[in-house]
């Protein structure tokens, strides 16, 4: 009766597991069932609650809550899609949740694509599920109602976070993963300090650098090159803007290019000991080189938040009313492409030194996932991380290649001499800073630095005021 | 009439009553409960009493909150209905052109919030968009920037507002205004009445249950705004535009903290109930005046 009823949630094809494990589970929880009005979601999740031993925070809660959660987020598994259609018999099916949208999604579908074609074990369903934060309060979302794909992508800064969660799958002994060559600054142990010494548990896929994008044809007519330092993009910005159509630099107000600048002032957003610093002294120059350049009219503020922010800055580049950008190398494909002039890409400039971070998003395998399921998500990881894929991915979209077998077929190829741009990013990489492994991360972009981030730019707050509040924030309890 | 058994109204009572308590009262108590938890979704939730309370007091999230809410809405109430009533008065009358007019303005009320953000979006759009282009043209400067500025976002936001949802107040107060007898107002007008005296002295007074009526519901229609606010402006720029729903949907599902979200609900909740009940006690008033 029951195992009919939790086809909401799960594969057809794993109902008879989970009936076999409800067997197993003995006689209360079917009294939780029904003196819940025969709400058939809380038998789904005794059946398949994740055994996850060496985590205690998974040990089992009280009934009720587990109701409760479950019926709270019914609606959003079920939005999310948690069902796995599609799946061609005997072939294991792998849920892939991504956030990519224009070219990019293109051309991962194109991936996945090859991979199913190209073998006949595993298949992968590839669904597209908003921008980065849309993603991630989805993934999350349906962590929580143990409805999770097996295989998603999230931005580095809350793998941390995650893994600390104990929600994903740590990936050394899968069979394949140690001997992937990845570029040491991106994988995991070079993208965190200290990443290498946790359990390895994300594995780069789209990763990136912010560069500046500059339209050469005007940069040519003023007969200017690309700024080095901050006091020449300050110049080349003044020259390039006209009063009423055109301005001379574009930079989504966005906590990554502010980690850029911090690190560029010569400060760190966390201090070496661990403390929440928002870069001190440096936080504050940078927020203070932002704010002059609006004020000044020659920085444009991009309106919207998050991805908004970052698709508006494109357009007013490829509008020509932006002559220079800040922007990820993501989009180095889409902005050749479209711009009606020539683009030039650069790395950022140097203010006491130079520094970028990185950025871009990290594959992960949830823990959640059916062992088999987890293990055709790894294969499939295995198979993007093959140079032909890498370099697929890479040329097409602008993005760094991932594995250092990739890199080298590439040059050995000529490729970086015919397509400079291309070499920006990876160039960058030898001053690439890694972030700090920190659980807080993540809250600290999103709740407490971006919004000041806003509020100095936007509305003229003072610099050291806004990080002052936030440094006070961060140290609160959550 | 009496029940044969006493207990028989209850039990055709039952299914409204399960039926409110599945889906309104336990979700309630449910949000209460997890008001006072902080909880991410994936780590087990941890009692704080009414840390979530403080903290939203505290970090003055609240207050921002309800201020930008009440000014949004406060906006959208007088323009709805000043717009409602503006184009009632002069759409009151037979004629095709006037039946085109009443359509047309209440189609609006009809196409979905989503389409109407996009389609605003685009019109208010800083560079490319229709309004800036008749701002450049006449006054030859850049126009202001209708969504990227914290003091102009709030206002762009209830003017779509107001543009969506003025033919409901139309519809309403073309009803109100049916239903005033033509022979009072033929009476006045014998009696010398100016237009102005007319609608100062007749018309107005028997529109205010109208007026009333739709003050109340486009209130708190407006203390409900959140697709607009979520498609054109995310909150932003600088939370300007983070209205009560929308500030409650960041918590939860953008930032992931359902004992804040749940918090902020249970405000919320609390505020549309007095609005309810003053509403309610407004409406006795005006039935026994």
């Amino acid at each position: 009766m029951f195992a009919a009823r939790d086809g909401t949630c799960r594969p057809e094809r794993e109902r008879s597991t989970v009936t076999i494990r409800w067997k197993q589970a003995g006689h209360g929880q079917a009294r939780i069932a029904s003196a819940n009005l025969g709400l058939y979601l809380v038998r789904f999740e005794r059946a398949t609650a994740p055994p996850a031993p060496a985590n205690p925070r998974f040990l089992p809660m009280i009934p009720r809550r587990e109701f409760v959660r479950i019926g709270a987020l019914a609606a959003a598994s079920a939005a999310t899609g948690c069902a796995l259609r599609g799946i061609p018999k005997g072939r294991t099916g792998v849920n892939l949740w991504f956030s990519y949208g224009g070219t990019n999604r293109e051309v991962l579908e194109a991936l996945v694509r090859r991979f199913n074609e190209q073998q006949s074990r595993d298949y992968v369903l590839a669904v597209y599920q908003g921008d980065y934060f849309e993603g991630l309060a989805k993934l999350r979302t349906a962590l929580a109602a143990r409805c999770a794909p097996a295989l998603s992508h999230v931005v580095g800064e809350v793998v941390p976070y995650l893994a600390d969660a104990g929600v994903l799958e740590p990936l050394a002994d899968y069979p394949g993963v140690r001997e992937l060559d990845l570029v040491p600054e991106l994988g995991q142990a070079g993208s965190w300090i200290g990443g290498g010494e946790h359990a390895l548990v994300a594995l780069p896929f789209n990763r990136s650098t912010p560069i500046a994008y500059l339209n050469a044809d005007l940069f040519a007519q003023a007969g200017l090159g690309a700024p080095r330092t901050w006091r020449e993009l300050r110049d080349a910005a003044r020259a390039l803007t006209r009063s009423n159509n055109r301005y001379g630099f574009g930079c989504p107000i966005n906590w990554w290019f502010w980690v850029a600048l911090v690190g560029q002032a010569g400060g760190s957003v966390v201090a070496p000991d661990g403390r929440v610093s928002l870069g001190d002294r440096a936080g504050v120059e940078a927020l203070s080189f932002w704010q002059e350049l609006v004020q000044s009219g020659v920085m444009k503020p991009p309106p919207g938040r998050d991805y908004n922010a970052w698709e508006q800055c494109n357009q007013d580049f490829l509008a020509q009313r932006v002559a220079m950008i800040w922007s990820s190398t993501a989009f180095l494909k889409y902005l050749e492409a479209h711009a009606p002039f020539r683009v030039l890409a650069a790395p950022l400039p140097a203010n006491r030194r130079r520094a970028v971070p990185t950025g871009g998003t990290f594959w992960v395998v949830l823990r959640s996932a059916p062992s088999q399921e987890k293990a055709a998500a790894v294969r499939f990881l295995r198979f993007m991380h093959e140079p032909a894929q890498v370099i697929e991915w890479s040329n097409r979209t602008g993005y760094i290649p991932v594995t250092t077998g990739a890199v080298r077929a590439l040059r050995a190829r000529g490729y970086y001499a015919q397509h400079p741009n291309d070499a920006v990013a990876l160039e960058q990489l030898s001053v690439a800073e890694p972030w700090p492994w920190s659980v807080e991360l993540f809250r600290l972009q999103r709740e407490i630095v971006q919004p000041r981030l806003e509020s100095v730019v936007v509305e003229g707050r003072d610099p050291a005021r806004a990080l002052a509040e936030a440094r006070a924030l961060a140290l609160e309890p959550t | 009439m009496k029940p044969s058994r006493r207990a028989d109204p209850y039990w055709l009572l039952l299914p409204t009553f399960l039926f409110l308590f599945v889906f309104f009262l336990f979700p309630l108590g449910v949000l209460v409960r997890e008001s006072f938890f902080a909880w991410d979704l994936l780590t087990p939730p941890r009692y704080v009493g009414f840390g979530n309370y403080r903290a939203l007091w505290r970090s003055g999230e609240l207050l921002h909150t309800f201020l930008t809410t009440l000014s949004i809405s406060t906006a959208v109430v007088l323009g709805s209905m000043a717009a409602g009533l503006g184009l009632a008065l002069l759409l009151d009358r037979p004629g095709r052109f006037p039946a085109f007019v009443r359509a047309a303005v209440f189609s609006a009320y009809v196409i979905s919030w989503v389409s109407v953000a996009l389609l605003f979006l685009w019109l208010l759009d800083a560079d490319a968009g229709a309004l800036s282009g008749i701002w450049r043209t006449l006054s030859g400067a850049r126009a202001p920037n209708w969504l990227g500025s914290p003091q102009l976002a709030p206002w762009a936001i209830a003017g779509v507002t107001i543009w969506k949802i003025t033919g409901y107040a139309l519809v309403l107060f073309l009803a109100g205004l049916q239903d005033i007898p033509s022979s009072i107002l033929e009476a006045a007008e014998l009696d010398g009445a100016s237009p102005r005296a007319r609608f100062l002295g007749i018309t107005w007074p028997l529109l205010r249950p109208t007026a009333l009526f739709v003050t109340t519901t486009s209130f708190i229609a407006s203390f409900q705004l959140f697709d607009v606010v979520r498609v054109m402006t995310q909150g932003g720029p600088v939370r300007s535009t983070t209205v009560f729903v929308y500030a409650i949907y960041e918590q939860l599902f953008l930032d992931l903290r359902v004992g804040r979200a749940s918090a902020e609900a249970v405000v919320f909740f609390g505020l549309l109930l007095l609005l309810t009940c003053a509403q309610f006690l407004l409406f006795r008033g005006e039935e026994a005046a």
